[in-house]
Parts: C-alpha cells; sequence; structure tokens
C-alpha cells in the first residue's frame, strides 16, 4: 500500500451500539481500493487523544449509561479534539459521538450531560418517544443522497457555522421540525444514521478518507483515488 | 376459585378446546379470552405450582427444555410453555391447558419474555428465576441492556423471597443489590490472564465504578471472570461450574460440570451455559449430578434450533439468528464443522427481524471469510444489506452468488457443490423458508424442533 492513515476510533468500547464498528470496516474496504493501509486504534477511557497521531477519527454512539461515564471523560481530550478539527482532521461522528461533539444533550431522564462544544449544536430531548425508522437525505452541494436508519430521542438543533449533511427527504432528522439531518463543519461529518452509514454510503467514506489523504499528504497526486467509482449498496 | 376465575378458566379452556379441534393451534387467544375475563386468573392457575421462571436475552428456550428434562428425574409432572408462547396471554395458556394433577404439588417450567416477568410476579410467586444473560437485541423493540435488566428486576421485585440462579459470568447480573437469595453458575478455567473483552462489546463498565472491566478468562462476549483493576469489583463465587470443556463439534458439546462428565446432541458454547443453568436448577430441586448427566444423555433427539432438513441429498442445517451475539456464537460454532461446508445467509428486516439491519455489521462474518467455504449464498427481503456484509467481510465475489428470492435459493441450494449447507436467516425468513419447504414437501407445516 502506498498511503497509511491512522484513525482513532473514539471510545469504540464504549461507544459501539447499532453496528457502528462497521463504519470502520467500511472505511477500510474502501481504503484498500484507494490504495490506502488503515490502522485502527481505539481511544478510550483514561487515555490521551494525541492529535498529531491520527489521520481520521470516528466516534460512534452509545448506550445512555456509557454515553454519560464518556461525557465526563471526553472533557480530558476536549482540547485535542477541538485542535484536531479546527486543523481541518476529518471526523465522522454518529448519534451519541454527534451530540457530544456538541454543546450538550438532555438524556431521558431530562438531565444536561456536557459535551466539548467543539461543534456548534445542543440536543434536546422529546418525551417517552423516538424517532425510528428509515432515512433518506440529499446534500444540496454535492448532490449525494444518503440512506439509513435513525433511531434517537435526541432533537439536535445546528449552530450557524454548521451545515446539514443533508435535508431530509425521507424521515425525521436532526430534530423532525427544521428538515436538517446531521452537519458539516470543515471535515467533520455527523449524522444519527445508522445502517450503519459508510455501508450504504461509500461516497461518504471515499470523501472521508479523500479528505485525510489531502491533510496528511498534501503532495500526493490523488487522482486515482479520487476517481474511485463507488457501487450503490443500497 | 372463585366464580369468575372459574368462568374465566372455563371459558379460555374451551376456546382452546375448540382452536385445536378446529383450527390449526392458536396460542395465545384463550389466554386472552381468559384474561379479559378475570385479568387475575393467573394468580388462581399459578397458586397450586411451585414456578421456576425463565428469562434472559439468549437461551430461554433450551434452558427451559433442558431443565424440563432434568427435572423429569424428579417430577412426574411438570408444566412448560411451548416456544413463543412466553407472554402474558401464552402462559395464562400454558396453565389452561394443563391436566389437572392430583397428589404431590406440581412444578411449572416457564420461559418468560424479559418485560412480561413482572406480568407474572404481580400473580405469582416463583420458587425460583434464572437468568441466562443480557445481550444487545434487536434495539429498534428492545433498548438498552440496562432497560432490559431493570424490566426484570422490577418483576422480581415482586418475589423477594424467590432464589436467583443468575449467570456469574455476566457482570449485569451482579450489578444490583437484591433482598432474594442469589445462586451463580458459570465458568472456571485454569488458565487465567489479564485482558479485556474485544472493542465491540456491550456492557464492559464495571457496576461499581465505572471503569474498564477486565477478565481474567473469556468465553464469549462480555460473560467470563471479570474483574475491575480500578476498585476491585470481581465475579462472585460459583456455585455450579464447568470445569472443563473437552471437544465442541457443531452438533454436540462435551463438558464437565463440577467435575461430572456431561455430554449434550447439541453444538455451541453458548449452549454449555443453558445446559448448566438447567443443571443448576437441578441441583438446587435436588436432583443428583449423575441423574442430570442421564437426563442430558437419554433423549439423542437434536432439539432446539437448529433444524436439518434434507434437499434432494443436502443436508441443509437451518438456524434462527437475531442478535449478533447469538449470530456470532452460531458463526463460531459452524467453524468447529471438519466436514466441507457451504454458507447461506438470509436477512429480513420485518417487525419480528427488528426493522433495522445495523446488526449485522456487529456479526463477526470476518472469521466466516477465513474458512475457506467453497459457496456463499445471500438472499432475502434484504439481501443487499447482507450481500455487502460478506463482500467487506473478505468473500470472494467467485464465491458468492446473490439470489434475493427465497424460492430461487431453495434451487440454488440444490447445486451447491457440498453435501453440508448452514442456512442462517432471521425470524420471518425462517418462517418464509419453511412454508416454502413445506409447500414442496420437504418438511412438515409448523415452526419445527
Amino acid at each position: 500500500m502506498t498511503y497509511e492513515l491512522n484513525v482513532a476510533h473514539l471510545y469504540g468500547d464504549l461507544m459501539n451500539t447499532y453496528g457502528d464498528v462497521g463504519n470502520i470496516l467500511a472505511l477500510n474496504y474502501y481504503a484498500k481500493q484507494m490504495d490506502v493501509k488503515l490502522n485502527v486504534h481505539v481511544v478510550s477511557l483514561d487515555e490521551d487523544f494525541e492529535a498529531d497521531k491520527y489521520d481520521l477519527a470516528f466516534f460512534g454512539g452509545g448506550q445512555d449509561f456509557e454515553q454519560v461515564i464518556v461525557s465526563k471523560d471526553i472533557q480530558t481530550k476536549k482540547r485535542a479534539l477541538t485542535a484536531f478539527i479546527e486543523d481541518g482532521g476529518p471526523v465522522l461522528a454518529i448519534c451519541g459521538g454527534f451530540q457530544l461533539l456538541g454543546h450538550y444533550y438532555v438524556d431521558a431522564k431530562g438531565d444536561k450531560i456536557p459535551g466539548i462544544g467543539a461543534l456548534d449544536h445542543y440536543t434536546l430531548s422529546q418525551d417517552n418517544h423516538r424517532f425510528i425508522g428509515d432515512i433518506v437525505i440529499k446534500n444540496e452541494e454535492t448532490g449525494e443522497t444518503y440512506h439509513g436508519f435513525e433511531n434517537h430521542q435526541g432533537r439536535t438543533f445546528l449552530g450557524k457555522d454548521e451545515r446539514p449533511l443533508g435535508n431530509v427527504i425521507q424521515g425525521k432528522g436532526n430534530n423532525g421540525e427544521d428538515g436538517t439531518e446531521g452537519a458539516i463543519y470543515k471535515n467533520v461529518y455527523c449524522s444519527y444514521f445508522h445502517g450503519p452509514i459508510l455501508t450504504r454510503n461509500g461516497n461518504l467514506a471515499k470523501r472521508l478518507l479523500v479528505a485525510a489523504l489531502k491533510r496528511s499528504y498534501p503532495d500526493a497526486d490523488l487522482a486515482k483515488q479520487e476517481a474511485l467509482p463507488i457501487a450503490a449498496t443500497f | 376459585m372463585t366464580l369468575r376465575s372459574t368462568v374465566a378458566a372455563f371459558a379460555g379452556r374451551s376456546s382452546y378446546w375448540f382452536l385445536h379441534t378446529f383450527m390449526k393451534g392458536g396460542s395465545s387467544l384463550p389466554g386472552k379470552i381468559t384474561t379479559k375475563i378475570d385479568p387475575e386468573i393467573l394468580k388462581h392457575l399459578g397458586q397450586n405450582y411451585d414456578v421456576i421462571v425463565i428469562t434472559g436475552t439468549n437461551g430461554k428456550t433450551l434452558t427451559t427444555a433442558l431443565t424440563v428434562r432434568v427435572l423429569k428425574q424428579k417430577y412426574s409432572s411438570i408444566l412448560t410453555n411451548p416456544t413463543g408462547s412466553n407472554m402474558e396471554q401464552g402462559i395464562v395458556t400454558t396453565f389452561l391447558r394443563a391436566p389437572k394433577v392430583k397428589g404431590a404439588r406440581p412444578i411449572a417450567v416457564l420461559e418468560v419474555d424479559e418485560a412480561n416477568v413482572i406480568k407474572v410476579t404481580k400473580y405469582i410467586k416463583p420458587k425460583a428465576f434464572v437468568f441466562t444473560n443480557i445481550f444487545r437485541d434487536q434495539m429498534d423493540r428492545y433498548g438498552e441492556i440496562y432497560t432490559t435488566y431493570q424490566k426484570i428486576i422490577d418483576g422480581v421485585a415482586l418475589a423477594p423471597e424467590a432464589t436467583i440462579i443468575a449467570n456469574g459470568d455476566a457482570p449485569i447480573f451482579h450489578s444490583k443489590n437484591l433482598p432474594n437469595p442469589i445462586i451463580y453458575y458459570g465458568f472456571k478455567q485454569q488458565d487465567e490472564t489479564d485482558m479485556k473483552a474485544k472493542p465491540n462489546t456491550d456492557g464492559v463498565l464495571c457496576p461499581n465504578c465505572q471503569h474498564i472491566l477486565h477478565y481474567r478468562y473469556l468465553t464469549y462476549s462480555n460473560l467470563g471472570k471479570y474483574f475491575c483493576p480500578n476498585c476491585g469489583y470481581k465475579r462472585p463465587e460459583l456455585k455450579f461450574a464447568v470445569t472443563k470443556v473437552s471437544d465442541l463439534t457443531p452438533t454436540s458439546s462435551t463438558f464437565e460440570v463440577d467435575g461430572h462428565p456431561m455430554k449434550i446432541e447439541i453444538g455451541g458454547l453458548y449452549n454449555i451455559y443453558n445446559a448448566l443453568a438447567a443443571y443448576a436448577v437441578g441441583r438446587f430441586l435436588g436432583v443428583t449430578a449423575e441423574q442430570i448427566d442421564a437426563a442430558f444423555s437419554e433423549d439423542k433427539k437434536v432439539f432446539g434450533r437448529q433444524e436439518v432438513i434434507n434437499l434432494d441429498g443436502k443436508q441443509v442445517t437451518l438456524i434462527l439468528v437475531k442478535n449478533p451475539v447469538g449470530l456470532n456464537q452460531v458463526l463460531d460454532m459452524i467453524a468447529t464443522d471438519k466436514k466441507p461446508f457451504s454458507f447461506v445467509g438470509l436477512l429480513n428486516a420485518n417487525y419480528a427481524d427488528g426493522i433495522d439491519t445495523s446488526w449485522i455489521w456487529d456479526g463477526n462474518f470476518e472469521k466466516l471469510a477465513q474458512l475457506n467455504i467453497p459457496a456463499y449464498i445471500t438472499g432475502g427481503e434484504r439481501y443487499k444489506d447482507i450481500t455487502f456484509r460478506l463482500k467487506v467481510a473478505g468473500v470472494p465475489d467467485d464465491k458468492h452468488q446473490v439470489v434475493p428470492e427465497l424460492k430461487d435459493v431453495v434451487e440454488k441450494i440444490k447445486t451447491l457443490p457440498t453435501e453440508h449447507v448452514y442456512v442462517l436467516a432471521t425470524y420471518t425468513a425462517v418462517l418464509q423458508l419453511r412454508k416454502l419447504l413445506a409447500d414442496q414437501g420437504y418438511i412438515k407445516e409448523g415452526m419445527g424442533a
């Protein structure tokens, strides 16, 4: 393999519900086709996130109990994660990971759980209700359509520097009100999508990998990688 | 019985008789009719029984079947519910259907859905509960493992004197202080080390201090001899233990419990846990280890959720898969097969299957790709999802046929290069496939073994 990328799987041992690990498997699948070797490291409780060491980060969703534990620990990684994000480090954050990158979320019991505020969104709860079902969104800038499955109690509202990952065509999206789903900020992609998202939307996997390659190999000719055809899987 | 209960029970029994005589079965309707007339009917029906409630995510059905088999060594009459009748109505029907017992107090061994434990304990005070395990299940229906356990505990709270017989290797069963007497069962291995569970495992936080648990050894998923390096929390003492695993094949397991050699005619490490649970219940009720060994070995009939169907000479083993831990145990089990076999994966996403197919990504199909399997078929209503899952796992395209329609799958199976074929399918895919095979005369109607 010509290239090598180090992936931080944030709290991969705690934030791993709904098959989210499939995102890592899909990244690896497309990386191989792009002549890239992926080295995946789980970065968990009581460990530092060394921003310089990683080319890409993935942060999945978790159960309520685990998420509260993670919300406390992640404050110790706040500075490094924020620096990584501000420097254009590519990140994929799903569900609970999405929520924890924002200012806070309100959990099912009504407790307000702090995030790291690296992104400008916040998440409220809804009483005894979840958004559950198939979802389809379209990103108006790229024209790409994404398919997934949503299952979340949180209602997330984006900040002014964030764009949605897409506009809802079918399903509920971030909050069931404003027609947005997910968030994009610099090279950070957030979503509520399970499925998992990268297994059904290979073009997004490619986008993340290309962003990571461009940042870590600024002088490389990535024409071949950018031209990789992505076959439909869903 | 009160007049109301008598009327209710009569109405329920009559409808059961009617359904079975003139219709094709019907296991919950009599219960529905009866509870409609007398909501407290379970109290009257159950009060004359010693009741054992078996609950948990995986293994309820087999543990129940094995427990019945073990207790037959001591009790002449045992009431139990058929698989799929593990909610309130099905349990009422089970009691309604029971023949009148004279003499000794009869025993009932009931498989109960996690959320229905409280519906049973509201009226019946069981003698014992058996907790098999709590794993990530179809999350669009069940929610998180802690929520599931809380539902069970809410039910147990109404029966504080019942003995809990719990899987001691599962940290979650040692996470709450309960007034009940508790007996733990688990695995005792000689070789000890210091390790963590695989990253993609649920329920690895210390219930006491919320640090990541370590293990002296792991059996599967998050089960094993756990301890917390931070606060010293650890697995409780085991009263009954598997002390040796001698041989694992896809169709049998040979092992020792407390030094007694045992054999069950069903594969899978997870089924040894089920046998161990049955052993623990037996010992708790005074059945000897020798009697339990006899109970396990006297009936050689294959039972449980593996069914072998002869399809024009192909030996097709049909296995229901419904959640990641169960799926991984099945993959581990078929990996022990020494004969060559082909693999068929059928995925549906109807309500009974779980409408979110994400869980297949928690399944370790990568293991499958390393087994040198000569032919794969993927199909079912969500064939695209399972097809891509196998592709990502490393299954080569030239050995992999995508066959969406089940009727075509049946024909393709007949052309596979091996005599032996494993079909792993989700619930409604199993039903559809069995219906097809029944229509073609390969099997009888119904849900099977």
